[in-house]
């Protein structure tokens, strides 16, 4: 076991393996919010009218409100005012093809192992890839637009499509929801907007990679996805950042709106940078992502793979509203150092015969702390309603946490709701019977990871699930003595 | 107080005329004005529990607003009789009862079994002889005041039973709490306060039990302290029937030493709003407690039960099996919480939460947590919430049983296996003619 011990250490204290800056000029405006700093970002957009003022509004709501203190993670108090709100990379090239994208940033990909062109090689899939805060490289735009699917930046959406947009953004986490997304309302820069049409099944898996570079820079993403009548789409995305010291906020919004018969597929591989072994430096990850199944038979599906991040503070929820709609978390989250995790969902049943899972798997290891939070409501209304959640802890070490804070509220007897969860540590005697076939520590650990994991990963689509496996075994190889 | 106004309790002045009743009162329970103390100035401190607050989340306190509860006087209860009471009384019963009316002491009532392997009986108001030292310096020693109705027991308690089983004594009868509520012209707040010390290898069986005489509107706010000493072993069963318009309020702690034991098995049955609040602290390694509860919400009632299980030190085994059953616009509230510390290795816990709702309107709030700092542990909790099996019930009418008696039967299955964990024989009687009492009346 001593031998075993040290390869723990070797791997508790290897520094981040994704962590480097890519040296390109930015153009960022100076730290500091206030409604002049708005009205900037507002500006530098060419936004709309409209949108300035439901930034404004949002500001106004945020000044009243207080940082949230229920959840389990603990963080010295932000300071909103050394935060630069806006950084855009200076050149703004009109893409064509991928020959045309700074070399440099082409370089970064490859050096994260997902090149553009592997991507489009293999996979067939088309990224959005958000560099900063600004989209930079759309690819496969055509084959959609064929398709009458619209995937593009935000901000671009605004331009071209306001209505579209002003309908849905805010319709399902509106500006008062909390906190983080008062502020995002207030200031978001950049995010993606994806629209299906009515019937269409969009042709391949949408995907965006978002990389956090410029020094001092918080993000504020704002996704949008709307599924019209019958259709289908799939989104991807995945997000890597360089090693830095300062604590860098990242608060997002991800709005999704399944219509009757639609689904909508959202997945997650999460790899930010945690902080160093005491905790320094690293990503706060404030988000707020919720879908709205507003038709009936309509489905939404959150996958995660939470690794990165000195904070993660998420709860990817649906609201069952359409009668037999359809809502489903999986999650696998990872917790070492000196990490901390606050993650979970809520499912509000509201149609009949509505039903939602709840699978998650949290991983703790060195002194890393995680909970589950969640809520199951089952209201007046909602017949028939089902949720069945397990919630699972692997504890790796003996100065980690792994708690399980679930609320379940029952306003109907024919609803059914059924939560099991379970902590413990990895089996002593699944290890032993692994090795004792030949296998070393590590791969036995790998494997029941992985094992324990697989109910997460089946949900990821192919090329994600190996790229989950990889961050997996990165975190925690051989993290057991 | 004119008529059709309504008034609402204020805590502060339930404290200062409680205050003024014990200044009063006689000198010999002198000795707590320490404990009073402490809890006094907490409740001014303390903000009365609402929605904001985590663990009342659920719970909603407006009952104070509707009546104004004032303190209860030692008073005119000398009128009961015996035979008053008879109908409350568990059958064949060998052992101690002390019998608290309106929350003080009854000596016409209660019973004083003889016999070797005395437990030292005491009460609070020292109607039993003064109060042995050992009693003495362990009350209060484990009550937290983590709500302002603790703080307000502590502040204000007047009267309880306080039981000292010495090292290795073995108690063979049960003894019995019993507490009678008579309903007064105003609504009245009591705080029954009671102490039970195990020495090292003693052994007791308690029950505790809450009635009342005829429908009245009271607060009950009861503080129970356990404090097992290493290798002793209490069974401890509580019955809850207060009157349906009664609130009741039980915070208990129980402090578990090095390899003892602890059975729980608790009905509560009665008032409008009923709260259990339990503490459990596993202080020594090798404990064991083994909780059990059934829970029954008719309509408009509010069955709430939190527990804390804090296992702070290594080894230690607990299980809780907690059971709803809901009528009408029933509510039950559950809050399990398992603390793990850190290097409370080899902690073994499990807690399940499993709710049978009858009507269309009621409601269920559960949440079960598990909170872990220790690796070598295994923890689980699993809660359901749902209605009868359609199945089971048509297989019971198609072998002629008719609808109603059917879901009877299959509620009364559903909450026997809490009852039967009830050892005393003459309680697991009364509990289930309750039950069946109960589920007869429920309508759908």
């Amino acid at each position: 076991m001593g031998s075993t011990a040290t390869e723990m250490d070797e791997l508790v204290a290897r520094g981040y393996e994704h962590g480097f800056v890519t040296d390109i000029e930015t153009d960022v405006i100076p730290p500091g919010l206030n409604e002049d700093v708005i009205r900037l970002i507002s500006q530098r957009k060419g936004e709309p009218e409209w949108i300035l003022e439901s930034r404004l509004k949002a500001y106004q709501h945020w000044l009243t409100m207080t940082p949230p203190d229920w959840s389990s993670v603990r963080h010295p108090p932000i300071d909103f005012q050394s935060i630069s709100y806006f950084a855009a990379p200076k050149k703004k090239p009109e893409l064509q093809s991928l020959d045309e994208v700074d070399p440099e940033l082409l370089a970064t990909y490859e050096k994260l192992g997902i090149p553009i062109e592997e991507q489009k090689a293999l996979a067939g899939v088309a990224v959005d890839a958000v560099f900063d805060s600004v989209s930079v490289a759309t690819t496969f735009r055509k084959t959609l637009a064929d398709a009458g699917v619209i995937f593009c930046s935000i901000s671009e959406a605004l331009q071209e499509h306001p209505d579209l947009v002003r309908e849905n953004l805010g319709s399902v986490v509106p500006h008062t929801d909390n906190y983080f997304a008062a502020l995002n309302a207030a200031v978001f820069t950049d995010g993606t907007f994806v629209y299906v049409p009515k019937g269409v099944r969009c042709p391949m898996e949408l995907s965006t990679y978002f990389r956090i570079n410029a020094q001092n820079t918080g993000q504020f993403e704002r996704t949008l996805i709307v599924a019209e009548e019958g259709s289908y789409v799939s989104y991807l995305e995945g997000c890597t950042a360089p090693q830095r010291d300062e604590n860098q906020l990242h608060a997002a919004v991800v709005e999704l709106v399944a219509h009757t018969d639609a689904q909508i597929k959202y997945s997650t591989v999460q790899n930010w940078y945690p902080g160093d072994a005491e905790g320094k430096g690293g990503i706060y990850n404030f988000v707020t992502k919720r879908g709205d199944c507003r038709g009936d038979r309509s489905k939404i599906s959150w996958t995660q793979v939470e690794t990165g991040s000195a904070i993660t503070w998420k709860y990817p929820s649906c609201i069952l509203r359409g009668n037999d709609s359809i809502g489903e978390f999986y999650s696998v989250a990872v917790t070492k150092g000196m990490q901390q995790a606050d993650t979970g969902t809520k499912m509000i049943h509201i149609g009949r015969n509505t039903r939602s899972t709840i699978v998650s798997k949290g991983i703790s290891a060195g002194k890393g702390q995680q909970a589950y939070r969640g809520l199951v409501r089952m209201t007046q209304r909602a017949e028939d309603a089902r949720n069945h959640t397990q919630c699972d802890s692997l504890l790796i070490g003996d100065r980690c946490g792994a708690h399980t804070f679930p609320y379940i509220e029952v306003k109907n007897p024919s609803a059914k709701v059924e939560h099991e969860a379970t902590t413990s540590k990895i089996g002593e005697d699944q290890l032993f019977y692994c090795r004792s076939r030949g296998l070393s520590e590590e791969d036995a650990v790998s494997m029941v990871v992985n094992g324990f994991c697989k109910e997460v990963f089946k949900e990821l689509p192919m090329e994600f699930a190996v790229e989950a496996q990889k961050l997996l075994a990165i975190s925690l190889e051989g993290a057991v003595g | 107080m004119t008529t059709g106004e309504q008034r609402a309790t204020d805590l502060e002045k339930v404290l200062r005329r409680g205050q003024q009743q014990l200044a009063a009162g006689s000198a010999a329970d002198n000795w707590l004005s320490a404990v009073r103390e402490r809890g006094a100035s907490d409740v001014m401190t303390m903000a009365r529990p609402d929605r904001k607050q985590e663990a009342w989340r659920y719970t909603p306190t407006s009952f104070l607003d509707k009546a104004e509860y004032a303190p209860v006087v030692e008073g005119p209860f000398g009128a009961i009789q015996p035979a008053d009471v008879e109908e409350l009384m568990l059958g064949d019963q060998q052992g101690t009862c002390l019998v608290f009316v309106n929350g003080y002491y009854a000596p016409a009532l209660s019973r004083l079994a003889p016999g070797q392997h005395m437990p030292q009986v005491a009460v609070l108001s020292g109607q039993l002889g003064d109060v042995p030292a050992q009693l003495k310096a362990h009350l209060d020693g484990i009550a937290e005041h983590h709500h302002v109705f603790a703080a307000l027991n502590s502040a204000l308690m007047s009267d309880g039973a306080l039981l000292y089983v010495p090292r290795s004594a073995s108690v063979q009868a049960p003894i019995e709490i019993l507490h009678v509520s008579v309903g007064l012209d105003e609504p009245g707040i009591c705080h029954p306060r009671h102490l039970i010390v195990l020495e090292e290898g003693a052994q007791a069986q308690v029950i505790e039990r809450y009635c009342a005489l005829g429908e009245a509107v009271y607060f009950t706010n009861a503080l129970v302290e356990i404090i097992l000493r290493p290798g002793s072993r209490l069974s401890h069963e509580r019955l809850q029937e207060e009157s349906a318009l009664a609130q009741h309020l039980s915070d208990l702690h129980v402090r578990l030493d090095e390899g003892s034991r602890y059975k729980h098995v608790s009905a509560t049955l009665g008032g409008a709003w009923s709260r259990t609040d339990l503490r459990l602290n596993f202080a020594g390694e090798g404990a064991q407690a083994d909780l059990d509860g059934l829970m029954l919400a008719r309509d408009k009632q509010l069955n709430d039960v939190h527990l804390d299980i804090q296992h702070t030190a290594p080894g230690c085994i607990s299980r809780e099996s907690f059971k709803g059953i809901l009528d009408g616009r029933g509510k039950v509230v559950f809050d399990g919480r398992i603390l793990v510390a850190q290097d409370a290795q080899q902690t073994d816990a499990s807690l399940s939460n499993h709710n049978l709702m009858l009507s269309r309107s009621a409601e269920v709030d559960t949440k079960p947590q598990l909170e872990i700092y220790a690796d070598d542990v295994k923890c689980s909790h699993g809660t359901t919430v749902g209605e009868l099996d359609h199945n089971m019930l048509f297989y019971l009418r198609s072998r002629g049983i008719p609808s109603a008696r059917a879901r009877q039967m299959l509620c009364q299955g559903f909450a026997e296996e809490i009852l039967d964990r009830i050892e005393n024989p003459a309680l697991h009687g009364r509990a289930t003619r309750l039950l069946t009492e109960r589920l007869m009346t429920y309508s759908e």
